[in-house]
């Protein structure tokens, strides 16, 4: 505990104030600390494995002990990646032989997601499961089951906008008279790539048989955003795709488009695309008062003229976008303006992986502070991109039914 | 056989790619792992971003962080160089000797700066080795021969496009200006002063002053890796002479304010 922020904050352990526990707090932005070395093993060495692999030395306290991927060359990667982690090609084995692992993170591909979750936790390990959950509603189900089954052993789903400090921000002004209303959305995902790998065992996003699309495998993340500041899930989605670009014998569609409908009429709509690079990853959210412009490592807030002007805008940093004048979302503000840093607070200095990882490991290391993403849920933004590809692969307006 | 071209923006400049084969589809899917791990090492030692490792270490000083081996690979070959060369180059900035601001731990592979002050600038490292850490991807997922270069001052050829012998590059568009035939091999060509909207700026810094270097000359070094060549050659290009310890294996070219080129020989 010593090492980490000499802040704390209250967390109820038993129902009263006996049970209140005074758990050290992270800074905002700044580098994550455990109070003790946690044992951890991942599943999964691809891309996402070895970003989480990346984004894990930067944790003191986070040690990777063990590594597992089927293919040993992979597996080898993450032993480059980790010093002194066991390889392993089964993750049964690595369970069984690493009983000293305190959590496991499962960057699998989706659809292998279930097994491992079920039996990590089985094996009394704390689980961070990739998002999506699943490609299946069913194995979305299972998933949320086997950690609601596991009261003893932190579950966390890796929808990172939750743990991003600039949405955290956003989210807070979300709720006040500076957004007031909302009134819609729209969100989008742009990356110019084949989304293939050299070895087919590895292009599973491209079979239609388990894939769950550009909308499921990306857009859920973006999707969880508008659930996770409106407290509500779509009802409803249609959706259309085509394959635009990449004329390479695929099924999957490189772009994509949908619209979701939430309970009160509102809208909120998706676009993603292989074949153009503009604009990257973004999501809008409109309001009467105001427009919320994130970007994962940034945002911007966007008031109306004719809404009432809140007391730090004096001191806020303004950045121009064409006609429109946005303030910088800057987490933990007041912080860096006393220590005449605001500018430093631009952006954020760790990936929204490394939050959300840190977030998870907190939770680790102090199984009463609850994760930011709960197997509830993961469970529910995993059911909405699924809804999702299906809409767009049928090109059809279907129900969410959670 | 097939060419394939990719690029991207990273490190403040364009880094391309030429992938030679059989199978376009797949030069192309392995080009975009390369263009990847180019963009990965980006956003690990940028300056300018403080999202980056380096950013980290600094907020971090002087508690040590574990890195992966190809990054402690790039720790480690920047303080050989900056020992080797005597100092002639040095990524800090001036703030102080990377000998006694680095923290290197080799059996755990941490890195650690002792000072939250220091300032590390890869960016005379940094181009050549992302373009290793591309060419490596490209090898390894069977590219028999391919063109990596970062703003066309870092590069690697390895294999060669057919009927040459080698990856023909260069050092001017004189006559007299010689031409590298590079077969697996990295290559860098620095000098001191760059034209920004038609005003020639110096923009090297010379650790021992922490000044502008405002010698007039050029430095192309070629030998096995494109991170020592980056390297070796800002050290060159800030000392003027060919040092003692680089190897036979590596090739100089100097040239003076006439823009001749002469061989600076082991």
């Amino acid at each position: 505990m010593t090492n980490l922020d000499r802040r704390g904050f209250l967390v109820q352990t038993g129902g009263s104030m006996a049970g209140l526990a005074l758990v050290p707090e992270f800074e905002t932005l700044g580098p994550r600390r455990l109070p003790e070395t946690k044992a951890i093993g991942v599943v999964g060495i691809g891309r996402q494995g070895r970003a989480i692999l990346a984004e894990l030395n930067k944790i003191s306290g986070a040690k990777v002990v063990a590594v597992c991927d089927p293919n040993p060359a992979r597996a080898k990667a993450g032993e480059q990646r980790a010093a002194g982690a066991e390889p392993f090609t089964d993750y049964r084995a690595m369970l069984e032989k690493r009983r000293d692992l305190d959590a496991v993170i499962v960057a699998t591909p989706t659809h292998l997601h279930r097994a491992v979750v079920q039996d990590t936790l089985a094996a009394n390990k704390h689980v961070y499961c990739e998002a999506p959950l699943a490609n299946t509603v069913a194995d979305a189900r299972a998933i949320a089951a086997a950690a609601d089954a596991a009261p003893g052993r932190v579950f966390m789903a890796g929808f990172q906008a939750r743990s991003n400090p600039v949405y955290q921000l956003a989210r807070t002004f979300y709720r006040t008279d500076a957004f007031r209303d909302f009134i819609g959305g729209s969100a989008h995902f742009h990356r110019k790539t084949t989304w293939r790998f050299p070895t087919e065992v590895d292009n599973w996003r491209l079979d239609p048989e388990l894939s769950i699309g550009l909308v499921g495998e990306i857009g859920a993340q973006q999707l969880d955003v508008f659930h996770w500041f409106r407290n509500q899930a779509p009802v409803a989605v249609s959706g259309s795709g085509s394959i635009a670009f990449h004329r390479d014998g695929r099924k999957v569609p490189d772009t994509v488009h949908a619209l979701f409908q939430f309970a009160a009429g509102s809208m909120v709509t998706y676009e993603a695309s292989l074949a153009n690079s503009f604009g990257n990853q973004h999501e809008i959210l409109r309001g009467t008062n105001g427009t919320f412009s994130l970007s994962w490592t940034h945002g911007w807030m966007f008031k109306e003229v004719d809404a009432t002007t809140l007391g730090w805008e004096v001191y806020a940093l303004r950045q121009q976008f064409h006609h429109d004048e946005g303030i910088i979302l800057i987490a933990d503000a007041t912080k860096l303006a006393a220590q005449g840093q605001l500018k430093a607070g631009v952006g954020l200095p760790y990936s929204p992986l490394y939050y959300a990882l840190g977030d998870f490991l907190r939770s680790v290391s102090f199984p009463n502070v609850p994760v930011p993403c709960s197997a509830k849920d993961g469970l529910i933004a995993t059911i909405v991109g699924i809804a999702a590809n299906q809409a767009v692969v049928e090109r059809t307006s279907i129900p969410i039914v959670l | 056989m097939a060419a394939v071209r990719a690029a991207t923006q990273a490190m403040g400049t364009r880094f391309e790619l030429v992938l030679l084969g059989d199978d376009e589809a797949n030069l192309r899917v392995i080009g975009e792992q390369a263009v990847e791990r180019i963009e990965s090492a980006h956003r690990t030692f940028t300056r300018f971003d403080s999202s980056s490792l380096v950013a980290h270490l600094r907020r971090t000083a002087p508690d040590l962080t574990e890195v992966d081996s190809d990054d402690f690979s790039l720790f480690a070959e920047a303080l050989l160089v900056a020992r080797q060369s005597g100092w002639s180059f040095d990524p800090m900035l001036g703030h102080g000797e990377i000998d006694t601001l680095l923290r290197l731990e080799p059996t755990t592979r941490q890195v650690g700066l002792v000072d939250a002050a220091a300032t590390l600038d890869f960016g005379a490292i940094a181009k050549g080795h992302a373009v290793d850490l591309a060419v490596t991807v490209l090898r390894e997922a069977g590219v028999q021969a391919g063109f990596v270069h970062g703003g066309t001052s870092s590069g690697f050829g390895f294999g060669a496009p057919e009927p040459s012998s080698g990856w023909r590059v260069s050092l001017g568009q004189g006559r007299d200006d010689p031409v590298l035939d590079l077969r697996d091999q990295g290559f860098s060509v620095a000098g001191a002063w760059s034209d920004r909207g038609g005003l020639r700026v110096p923009h090297t810094i010379n650790p021992a002053t922490g000044r502008a270097l405002r010698a007039d000359r050029r430095v192309a070094v070629v030998g096995p890796s494109a991170r020592l060549a980056d390297a070796w050659s800002t050290a060159i290009l800030v000392s003027g002479r060919r040092p003692e310890s680089l190897g036979r294996e590596w090739r100089v070219w100097l040239s003076d304010s006439r823009h001749r080129w002469a061989r600076l020989d082991g």
